[in-house]
């Protein structure tokens, strides 16, 4: 920076307490109405996860897991419950693999339907807030009605699930599908034509796909680029059904700008994503097999895990969610536990996304790029 | 946009508005009503004592260490005191499939507000029961 520009900067701190920046702070350095410079700063949420995850053992680690992402409460108890069934080799019954594959999508949907609200809010539209989440209402009930908590579902356990489907929560998935399909088409006509809309999200936020990736991005911020990456395809999950369903990684591409994304473009892949998600989960939904839930053995196995290391993964809603954990011999808690979040690659991206821009756009910039402030403190 | 397309408008808008001013609100009148949990909710505990045999697994399996067993305090053969501390639960729901039992179940109460810390220790004589204190306002008595 040249020394004029300097002495007309401002230094402003977004957040913690602004509300759209939802408890996390970022730096950022202001010349007139331009972003000069971005500083994402971490730790303001940090409940060192990993340690506590050092502290439980493998029933209890799935609990926080989800404790860290509560929207994507059964995709981010996934990986450490993977990792355990791949150091102490469970076997997954089929019924226990539909029925997660089921309740992971409905999850990835509830959460993106929390995104699409909350960026609504985010850019002032306040109507647009309350649709989704009204829709969202349905799913958290059928969650409540399977598991017996709206949240912290507490879902996967190693070698199976620990509830069973009943005729009722299946009945409430469906409502809340229903719902979700009869809905969305209209908002997403109403949000992605609206000239306000496009005004605030067009050309803001620009990045490229080989930019995207040398940050670290994933999940739909990388789709939007066009590109199909998807580990639910790439690298298929023996303890998952999703070779049992006929779907297609959704991408969007974009004609004035191929290759690249933008706040609009990320919207609308997101849109899809919860398109794929609801038909994964209708054409699942007949499919379920009869059988038994869990593995009967898989409670004493997991009680005292091998040595071993295994690295558990999941395209989670906002990017790949991986955890790595090492366990010692005759273990009864993990000997380290790493985890690997989407949102941090996608917090500190903004330090190259935002400069340039005016202040107004980096409320956009950030939301359009879906940060969960628990994936980056862990 | 005629001038009686428009009059068409406002009749729907006020048929609408009329419609909804008859029907029942979306809310609940809490407390005068609540609202339906499903069976599987995981609310507050109940320890069922006759069935317990103080094999402490609930106690083992639960990640908060909100439960503290009192083998000493019997009131069967081969039973003991649970105490739960509600300020430490998370309603994570191990305890109760730990226990083979079947002495320990969870229960549609959620609501478990109260006035000091220590009011939510539950000791064995609460675990042991669903009744509680009547809640009072304005001179009317719920629960
Ligand atoms: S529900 Fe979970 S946290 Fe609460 S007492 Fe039982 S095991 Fe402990
Ligand atoms: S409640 Fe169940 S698990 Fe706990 S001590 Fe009694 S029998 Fe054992």
């Amino acid at each position: 920076m040249c020394p004029e520009i300097v002495d007309e900067a401002a230094q402003v701190w977004f957040g913690p307490q602004h509300v759209s920046a939802h408890g996390w702070a970022t730096k950022l350095t202001i010349v007139g109405d331009y972003i000069v410079e971005c500083d994402p700063n971490a730790g303001y949420f940090h409940r060192s996860a990993e340690k506590c995850l050092e502290f439980r053992n493998f029933q209890q680690g799935a609990l926080i897991m989800e404790r860290l992402c509560m929207l994507e409460a059964f995709l981010a108890e996934y990986p450490y419950v993977k990792a355990v069934e791949q150091i102490a080799q469970l076997d997954v019954p089929e019924r226990a693999r539909v029925m997660r594959t089921i309740m992971m999508e409905a999850s990835r949907i509830h959460s993106l339907q929390f995104w699409w609200g909350q960026f609504g809010a985010e850019l002032g539209l306040f109507a647009m807030t309350l649709w989704p989440w009204v829709d969202r209402e349905y799913f958290l009930d059928a969650f409540e009605e399977l598991t017996g908590s709206r949240h912290a579902v507490s879902y996967s356990a190693p070698g199976g699930v620990k509830y069973d489907f009943n005729e009722k929560s299946i009945k409430m998935l469906e409502r809340a599908l229903d719902r979700l399909e009869d809905r969305l088409p209209k908002f997403r006509d109403m949000i992605l034509r609206s000239p306000t809309f496009k005004l605030r999200t067009k050309k803001i936020g620009l990045f490229d796909a080989a930019q995207g990736l040398k940050w670290g991005l994933s999940g739909p911020n990388i789709k939007a680029c066009g590109i199909p990456m998807d580990l639910r395809k790439d690298d298929p999950d023996p303890n998952l059904a999703y070779e049992m369903c006929d779907w297609e990684v959704p991408v969007t591409t974009n004609e004035d700008h191929p290759g690249q994304c933008d706040a609009y473009d990320r919207m609308s892949q997101r849109f899809k994503e919860i398109e794929t998600s609801a038909s994964i989960i209708r054409q699942l939904l007949p499919q379920v097999p009869e059988g038994p839930i869990i593995d009967p053995k898989a409670r004493a196995k997991a009680n005292r895990l091998p040595e071993g290391e295994a690295y558990g993964r999941v395209e989670g809603t906002r990017g790949v969610t991986t955890l790595f954990l090492k366990t010692a011999d005759k273990a009864q808690t993990p000997y380290r536990a790493k985890i690997r979040g989407p949102c941090f690659a996608s917090y500190y991206s903004l330090k190259h996304l935002v400069p340039g821009s005016t202040f107004a756009d980096f409320v956009v910039i950030f939301g359009s790029l879906d940060p969960y402030p628990g994936w980056w403190d862990r | 946009m005629g001038f009686f397309s428009t009059l068409g408008d406002i009749f729907r808008v006020l048929r609408h508005t009329f419609r909804q001013t008859m029907t029942r609100p979306f809310t609940y009148f809490y407390p005068f009503e609540d609202r339906y949990y499903p069976d599987t909710t995981r609310g507050r505990h109940i320890h069922i004592r006759k069935n317990c045999t103080a094999c402490a697994q609930c106690v083992k399996a639960c990640p908060t260490i909100a439960i503290r067993i009192d083998k000493q305090d019997r009131m069967y053969e081969k039973d003991a005191a649970l105490h739960f501390d509600y300020t430490r639960c998370i309603f994570c729901g191990l305890c109760v499939q730990a226990c083979k039992f079947n002495a320990l179940f969870h229960t549609k109460i959620v609501d478990l507000s109260e006035e000091t810390r220590e009011d939510l220790q539950y000791g064995p004589d609460r675990m042991g029961t669903l009744e509680r204190k009547p809640l009072k306002w304005r001179g009317r008595t719920f629960r």
